[in-house]
């Protein structure tokens, strides 16, 4: 069903990639599953907090990408 | 050495060890200061040479944007880092919109467009003066990014949108290379140094009561104690807010922070007041004793009996602070303070009676000594909880909450305001195209450093870097970058000066010329995604971005210069204010509002003040600390009127209030004496409730007769040296 996902966004007439949109919800996917996790002390244990910040990130952003642009 | 290596091996072998050892140290030294600097440049390079070649690969229009970006991004940690970029794309975001918003509204009238745009940068700056840290930043962004996108759309309003839109991309993309490469590639992490802080403050205010409860210390040093606390208070809210963006600050991180300073902020108060008390009795006893010919002797025996009740309890205490202050310990050292205070009172009992006013001072200083032992203990506990990284569940008491005087406020922006105007005119008159640069610039430097306590200082550093770029950004630019073909070539020509940028800035010294530098160079030296190598143009460009940070510089120097953050003056009669808003303002939360509003003031005056601040710095500061202490005693007093039942003691002490508001909005000699002497009828009314009063009732007419006797003495110190009375117009 999302095999018609824009390319591009038509934002008042300037043309926005399409991933932006999909971006900004990793970002805010990202921020719930972060605050989550600093309740929980996960990052007390991990070696690079700031690391495992970033990985989980790209992979959020990129299960979006994959699931949505087939 | 005399002996000869080969006789004596082993003195070789330990030789050639003691070399090694020097040698290792010495690059353990080098790694800590010098290898930190360089991984920061390194880090800062790899961030802005990312970010260009993403904005070249995305063809994007001005990539040098991104690239100023992660320049001005570059911050030593990488909370740091993440809290300002989240700020700046906050701002860019507002300044585009209002930009977008202006231009729309006026787009044949260039004229109204730059009154606008004035106003508009006006408000942001004074909004900026408010707040501290990133979020004032956040506010200047809003206001020059309007500028940077409304002037160039002057001539072509229809490409404002696109202008807009760039920007924000061009901004959002440095800001991610610069986060993740700060945050993920050897990243100094801010809540380690948040957390180094509370250290120090902890065994920094320990060692601190120690002295002062051990006379240890003069009174001079003890106000320059008060004045740095207040700074570092400051520093840990900021440091905290840096560190929220880091991975791994939880909220109840943040809540633990706030509790720990607020917990902080009343053991100072009471300590202070508790000080002054035992510092008055030593005074007073002194000079007793040398008027004892003049017979006063049994006011100065009652003094010296006073003071010998209080300072074995004040002794003990300061021994109990030697250890480690764990919960048990606490609650040892507290009950030891109670078996002593019973001794204490048997003692007195047992002597010939006191008089009213000693009596006064003996159960002040006992009521003080449990109240300081009740908060020591709370901010042990905090602190414990935050070192031990246990997860305590403490209330929040709200955040800190800055505040600048009014007057600055509004001097910040009426500069900003009219610097744009200024240059615009400049513009107008000169015709000259490249004008456009000087006036971003110095709207730019004038909103940057408004918020800063010398602001001629930053845009001095900021021109001096400026001026050194400009020979640097010709030569690289025609001799080196002209002669790259590619995008490899280009970063190796301009690597030598964006490095030495960075390097600059990296330090405390000349961060302001690094800075400059960096932005100078950013300016200019990146090619366009079409480049064009124009000498004219480029020293055209040069002289009118030197131009702007110029009149920045003239603007702070001409235009209200006395008016800049943490200014003596401006500092005192805001705390003559703050204790006014103790009187009359709205009881909820006006505890904490006002200890951290007198606190900022404070830090304030501490910043501008330098590291050695004179006698007139020290006057306010010692008047500060009198005020905080009044205010207290006020709001607390407000807080038991509020709770009790009507009364002969509580209608004298709402007397005293209204004298007190009186004398604080007028200050004048008759009026503080009526104050005083209200205070000194509600005491006798106090006191009269007291023998018929149930035990609940008692203690907080024991606490009102505390109140009342800070207040007395307070008042008294402000009376004896009125010269430090601030006239409210000043």
């Amino acid at each position: 069903m999302f095999q018609h996902l824009p390319r591009e966004v038509d934002f008042f007439g300037v043309l926005l990639p399409g991933v932006l949109p999909v971006f900004l919800a990793a970002v805010v996917l990202q921020l719930v599953l972060d605050a989550g996790l600093s309740y929980l002390g996960a990052y007390r244990r991990s070696w690079h907090p700031a690391l495992v910040r970033l990985s989980m990130f790209v992979c959020i952003f990129s299960a979006l990408l994959v699931t949505l642009y087939k | 050495m005399n002996a000869s290596p080969a006789a004596q091996p082993s003195q070789e072998h330990s030789a050639a060890r003691r070399v090694f050892h020097w040698l290792q140290r010495e690059t353990a030294d080098w790694l800590r200061t010098e290898g930190e600097r360089w991984i920061f440049v390194a880090k800062a390079m790899l961030a802005s040479f990312s970010a260009l070649w993403l904005a070249f690969r995305l063809g994007l229009d001005a990539p040098y944007t991104a690239l100023a970006t992660t320049i001005i991004l570059a911050m030593p940690s990488s909370g740091m880092v993440l809290e300002k970029a989240f700020y700046r794309f906050l701002g860019t975001l507002v300044g585009c919109s209002a930009a977008l918003a202006l231009v729309a509204l006026f787009p044949q009238m260039p004229t109204v467009l730059f009154l606008g745009l004035a106003l508009w940068v006006a408000l942001c700056t004074g909004g900026a003066a408010m707040h501290r840290n990133q979020q004032s930043y956040s506010f200047v962004l809003a206001g020059y990014t309007a500028v940077m996108i409304a002037v160039p759309a002057v001539d072509a309003p229809a490409s404002v949108f696109t202008l807009a839109v760039t920007r924000v991309t061009e901004v959002g993309l440095g800001i991610i290379c610069s986060a993740v490469v700060h945050d993920v590639i050897f990243p100094r992490r801010h809540s380690r140094a948040v957390m180094r802080t509370v250290q120090a403050r902890y065994a920094g205010f320990i060692d601190f009561c120690g002295k002062v409860m051990e006379q240890r210390i003069t009174p001079a040093e003890a106000e320059l104690n008060h004045l740095r606390f207040a700074a570092d208070i400051a520093a840990l809210e900021s440091g905290r807010a840096a560190a929220f963006f880091e991975a791994g600050h939880s909220r109840s991180h943040t809540r633990q922070l706030h509790a720990f300073n607020a917990a902080f902020m009343t053991a100072l108060t009471t300590f202070y007041t508790l000080h002054r008390l035992s510092h008055r009795l030593r005074t007073a006893a002194g000079v007793a004793c040398d008027d004892a010919e003049g017979g006063r002797a049994g006011a100065a025996a009652g003094m010296d009996r006073v003071l010998a009740l209080v300072a074995p309890l004040e002794a003990h205490m300061a021994a109990a602070l030697h250890d480690d202050l764990t919960s048990a310990r606490l609650a040892q050292m507290r009950s030891a303070l109670a078996a002593d205070i019973a001794a204490a009172r048997e003692q007195l009992a047992a002597g010939p009676a006191l008089d009213r006013a000693q009596q006064i001072d003996f159960d002040t200083a006992v009521e003080l000594l449990q109240r300081f032992a009740g908060n020591l203990a709370d901010f042990a506990n905090l602190y414990h909880g935050l070192t031990q990284q246990k997860r305590q569940q403490v209330s929040d008491p709200g955040a800190y909450s800055p505040k600048t005087p009014p007057a600055i406020i509004v001097a910040s922006g009426v500069r900003a305001g009219a610097t744009l105007l200024i240059t615009a005119a400049m513009w107008y008159w000169l015709a000259w195209p490249a004008t456009v640069n000087a006036i971003l610039m110095a709207t730019i430097f004038c909103a940057l450093a408004s918020s800063s306590p010398r602001p001629t200082v930053l845009v001095q550093q900021v021109l001096i870097g400026f001026l050194i770029a400009m020979p640097l950004a010709f030569a690289t630019e025609f001799l080196l970058v002209a002669k790259a073909d590619n995008f490899y070539p280009l970063v190796l020509a301009a690597l030598p000066l964006f490095a030495f940028g960075a390097y600059l800035s990296g330090g405390p010294r000349w961060g302001g010329v690094g800075v400059g530098l960096g932005m100078f160079s950013a300016t200019l030296v990146v090619p366009a995604n079409l480049m064009r190598y124009d000498v004219e143009a480029f020293i055209s460009s040069e002289l009118s971005l030197t131009m702007g940070v110029v009149v920045a510089y003239l603007m702070f120097k001409v235009v209200l210069p006395e008016h800049t953050m943490g200014h003596r003056g401006h500092v005192a009669a805001a705390l003559w204010r703050e204790a006014q808003n103790a009187c009359n303002a709205k009881l909820h939360r006006l505890k904490r509002r006002f200890d951290n509003r007198v606190r900022d003031l404070l830090s304030q005056l501490n910043a501008a003040a330098g590291p050695a601040p004179n006698a007139e710095t020290r006057a306010v500061v010692r008047q500060g600390l009198t005020l905080l202490e009044l205010g207290h005693a006020v709001i607390e007093l407000r807080e038991l009127i509020a709770a009790s039942h009507a009364g002969a003691a509580r209608d004298s002490l709402q007397a005293v209030l209204q004298l007190l508001a009186a004398y604080l909005h007028a200050p004048s000699r008759s009026s503080g004496e009526r104050a005083l002497q209200a205070i000194l009828d509600a005491g006798t009314a106090v006191r009269a409730a007291l023998p018929d009063a149930h035990p609940e009732r008692r203690v907080r007419l024991h606490t009102a007769l505390t109140d009342l006797h800070s207040i007395y003495t307070s008042l008294l110190d402000q009376l004896s040296g009125d010269s430090h009375v601030p006239t409210p117009a000043a």
